[in-house]
């Protein structure tokens, strides 16, 4: 058994820190781990996407066409996810558009959104659409977005929460505990609904 | 206990658990974390080495963990490849005396240049200045090779080479965390032996050269059979007599070949190598003797594969062996994916495991992805130098595209990238200086101008400032000094203000070395007042000799790590046009652009992460853009 998660977006999403709860949780439950970060250059703005590897795995990065779960926080980063989905795989999509400087003025030039699920649905992902700063909002937490789709997948995948909740307990700011923690709750009912 | 360590985590845990007391090192990436790493943990978890450093260069960072270990001290010395170039003059003459207490020298390449800087495969290094090298192929060898690499220089009284590459470096897995060593309380003293530490004549030189090359065969004796405290043996052989196909490999394509057996359940014996210089020749001979065919995977140069080739030549019998030599087959370029090492094997094989997505989809997503350019962060202040320099240029009646503008290494180099567009070259540490007095020499007449870092000022820019000024060569250095080496993970300098140990050490001021190095055209800009700024860099531009602007302010991020604040601006909506003036001349991160909706009219929009640069408001032509005073 082997779970393999790719997770896109820009920096500021909290993309790594999602990846290395999950990474973290692997090592949690006695299983081998691989996590890959890209890391460089990626400030507020810039590409960033992490890899986790769970289970009988060795290589540090996911083959082609075998991401069981692809996250994509930013919708154009979602790109680059594509050729890693697993036909049959899910794909949580995060209903968000964060437009490079170049293209703030030209919001037509941004690909459109039917041309990405027509090939996210080419590759065979199961779709499943977020918004999580609907969510964030609502719990008025906006840097949470990353927390909420950690609920979704762990109730998806049905992953132990109590490890999970102590894994956020030791890797969230303090003062920020509470409302994460109400992040994971909204992102596991979220989920729930969707079943 | 198991931990979810990065190779350079791994490898810092490594250090740690041998008891090494000297650390030394220059930032580069995918080096700079294991010092980093140290650092961190200095003086917690009982870890107390006598000293650990950032070094000015990797040169001086070998010769202090050199003379450590010549005393009797274990040292360690850290640097990314290119680093590897600077040091490696020291380098050669102490692996020729080589050491009495360990000494290791990690560095990390980078196959796929992540990190953007000349793809160099380091191993040539160890074949180069006779050094052992093992070659990490995991997280975990990290901690083990680290341990062993300091008994193994110890062993055989020289320093030893340990190699990662960023996809090692860089990678976090479940890492098994070992014992530490507890070292008997050694006599630290340097033995006078001018025959062993001087190269003074021929007959000592040659005498060391044969110490050298003796100590390769122990170290060879040492480890082909080891085997680690986690279980794993440096060099590797899985051989079954029925199968007539064999890969021979090394470093990080482990992972991707293991990965490969696994998932297509292929059948092939294997002898994995992880000391690489040098090369445990028998058991390469044992391993031909029992295949017919053999491919060979590593990254980067056919370092392996050359040597293969040659011991395969020596012997009677012909084995059909598969690499980069082969054409149109394994890149010399680039890191290998699963992809490359699925290729690579299918060929090999001659069948194919697993058809491809449809290509189309790739091309697809790659026409219409969307590029996101790396610009400086906010409130960065190399932002507002390379905006003065360039209005400078212009306000001089002359064209971007003829003033020739050298670049050097660090964050300073993003001044090529949009909206400044101005670095037209990057080389290597403190080149920006020497190659522009080469284009002066050649004949171009119209002003040439050197910018670079403060760390990289002080790593390599100080000699061929000297240079130019020795040489009376006509040319404006811009030092963008922001009191940090900020790219490879803000690191301090000898020009840094505030950090931690800064009762330890002692401030050495770039505008002093200039002074000292006899640079009589000195100027201090503060690159947030750009009317001042420019109208500096307009008179330095026009002196007749060497002149030198020293851009001053410091790292935003670090400034606003310590809580250094600004005032903040904002846009008065009513005056803005939505004209993107402001944009396209900083392209700060922290402006949004909301375009015109249905009746409402385009505009900017200053965002909270605003650090209070105030470069924006130079050119706004509404003057829409307005600091927020007493938070009004």
């Amino acid at each position: 058994m082997e779970n393999n998660f790719y997770i896109t977006g820009v920096g500021g999403q909290g993309v790594v820190r999602l990846g290395q709860i999950l990474a973290l949780y692997g090592l949690e439950k006695g299983k081998k781990v691989r996590f890959y970060k890209q890391v460089g250059m990626a400030q507020r703005g810039g590409p960033v996407h992490c890899e986790v590897r769970i289970g009988e795995v060795f290589g540090s990065r996911i083959p082609p066409l075998s991401a069981d779960i692809v996250v994509v926080m930013e919708l154009a980063e979602g790109l680059k996810a594509l050729e890693f989905v697993k036909p049959g795989g899910m794909v949580i999509l995060n209903r968000k558009k964060i437009y490079p400087l170049d293209l703030m003025a030209y919001p037509d030039q941004y690909p459109p959104e039917e041309e990405i699920i027509q090939l996210f649905k080419e590759v065979g992902a199961k779709i499943f659409w977020i918004e999580a700063d609907r969510i964030t909002q609502e719990i008025n937490l906006p840097l949470a977005e990353n927390i909420i789709i950690l609920g979704v997948i762990a109730n998806f995948l049905s992953l132990d929460k109590s490890i999970l909740l102590n894994l956020l307990e030791k890797n969230v700011l303090g003062s920020f505990l509470t409302k994460n923690l109400e992040a994971f709750e909204r992102g596991f009912q979220w989920a729930e609904e969707m079943k | 206990m198991k931990r979810l360590l990065t190779g350079n985590e791994a490898i810092a845990e490594g250090v740690i658990e041998s008891g090494v007391e000297v650390i030394t090192g220059y930032p580069g990436t995918p080096s700079s974390e294991v010092i980093l790493n140290l650092k961190s943990m200095q003086n917690k978890a009982d870890f107390r080495p006598q000293h650990i450093e950032w070094s000015i260069n990797e040169k001086v960072a070998l010769e202090i963990a050199a003379g450590a270990a010549w005393a009797g001290k274990r040292a360690l010395v850290t640097m990314k490849m290119s680093g590897l170039n600077v040091a490696a003059d020291s380098l050669v003459s102490i692996a020729y005396s080589g050491c009495r207490g360990g000494l290791v020298i990690f560095v990390a390449d980078d196959p796929g240049a992540h990190a953007g800087m000349a793809e160099q495969d380091s191993r040539h290094y160890a074949r180069l200045m006779i050094i052992p090298m093992l070659d990490l192929a995991s997280q975990q060898e990290g901690l083990d090779y680290m341990k062993l690499a300091f008994e193994l220089s110890e062993k055989i009284g020289g320093p030893i080479f340990l190699r990662s590459t960023t996809d090692i470096s860089h990678v976090a897995s479940d890492v098994e965390i070992g014992n530490r060593l507890n070292l008997e309380k050694r006599e630290i003293f340097l033995e006078k032996d001018i025959t062993r530490y001087t190269k003074a004549a021929s007959s000592w030189c040659i005498a060391q050269h044969k110490d050298a090359i003796n100590r390769l065969k122990q170290a060879l004796d040492y480890t082909d059979n080891y085997l680690s405290e986690h279980g794993i043996r440096v060099n590797e052989m899985s051989l079954d007599e029925k199968i007539k196909e064999g890969v021979i490999y090394s470093g990080a394509v482990e992972g991707n070949f293991k990965e490969a057996i696994k998932r297509y359940n292929l059948k092939l014996s294997w002898l994995k190598i992880g000391l690489i210089h040098p090369l445990p020749e028998e058991r390469i001979k044992r391993f031909l003797e029992k295949v017919e065919r053999v491919l060979i995977l590593e990254e980067l140069d056919p370092f392996i594969e050359t040597e293969v080739r040659r011991i395969a030549s020596q012997m009677n019998k012909s084995v059909d062996i598969w690499g980069k030599f082969n054409k149109d087959f394994l890149p010399w370029v680039g890191g290998y994916s699963f992809r490359e090492i699925k290729k690579g094997l299918e060929t090999f094989l001659g069948k194919v495991f697993e058809s491809e997505q449809d290509s189309r989809i790739r091309l697809k997503a790659k026409e219409i992805e969307v590029k996101r350019t790396t610009s400086f962060c906010v409130g960065c202040p190399h932002r507002g130098a390379y905006f003065a320099l360039n209005k400078a240029i212009k306000k001089l009646k002359y064209k971007k595209d003829e003033i020739i503008i050298t670049g050097d290494i660090g964050c300073t180099i993003l001044g090529m990238n949009k909206p400044f567009e101005s670095c037209w070259t990057e080389i290597a540490m403190g080149a920006s200086i020497g190659l522009a007095q080469g284009f002066k020499w050649a004949g171009i007449e119209k002003p040439v101008i050197a910018t670079i870092g403060d760390s990289t000022f002080f790593h390599a820019g100080i000699p061929p400032l000297i240079n130019a000024i020795y040489q009376k060569v006509p040319l404006t250095v811009i030092i963008l000094d922001n009191g940090w080496t900020a790219m490879t993970g803000f690191e301090e300098n000898p020009g840094t203000l505030a950090f931690d140990n800064k009762e330890d050490t002692k401030r050495v001021d770039i505008r002093e070395i200039c002074q000292g190095c006899g640079v009589e055209d000195l100027k201090v800009i503060d690159p947030y007042k750009p009317e001042e700024a420019i109208n500096t860099i307009i008179k330095a531009i026009k002196y007749p000799g060497v002149s030198v602007v020293l851009s001053r302010q410091e790292c935003a991020l670090q400034a606003k790590r310590r809580k250094v604040n600004f005032a903040k601006y904002r846009v008065d909506i009513k005056k803005c046009t939505g004209c993107r003036v402001c944009l396209n001349s900083v392209g700060c991160p922290a402006m949004v652009f909301h375009p015109a909706e249905e009746k409402g009219r385009p505009y900017m929009e200053i965002t909270m992460d605003c650090f209070g640069c105030g470069i924006c408001k130079f050119d706004c032509p509404t003057g829409a853009i307005e600091e927020i005073k007493d938070g009004k």
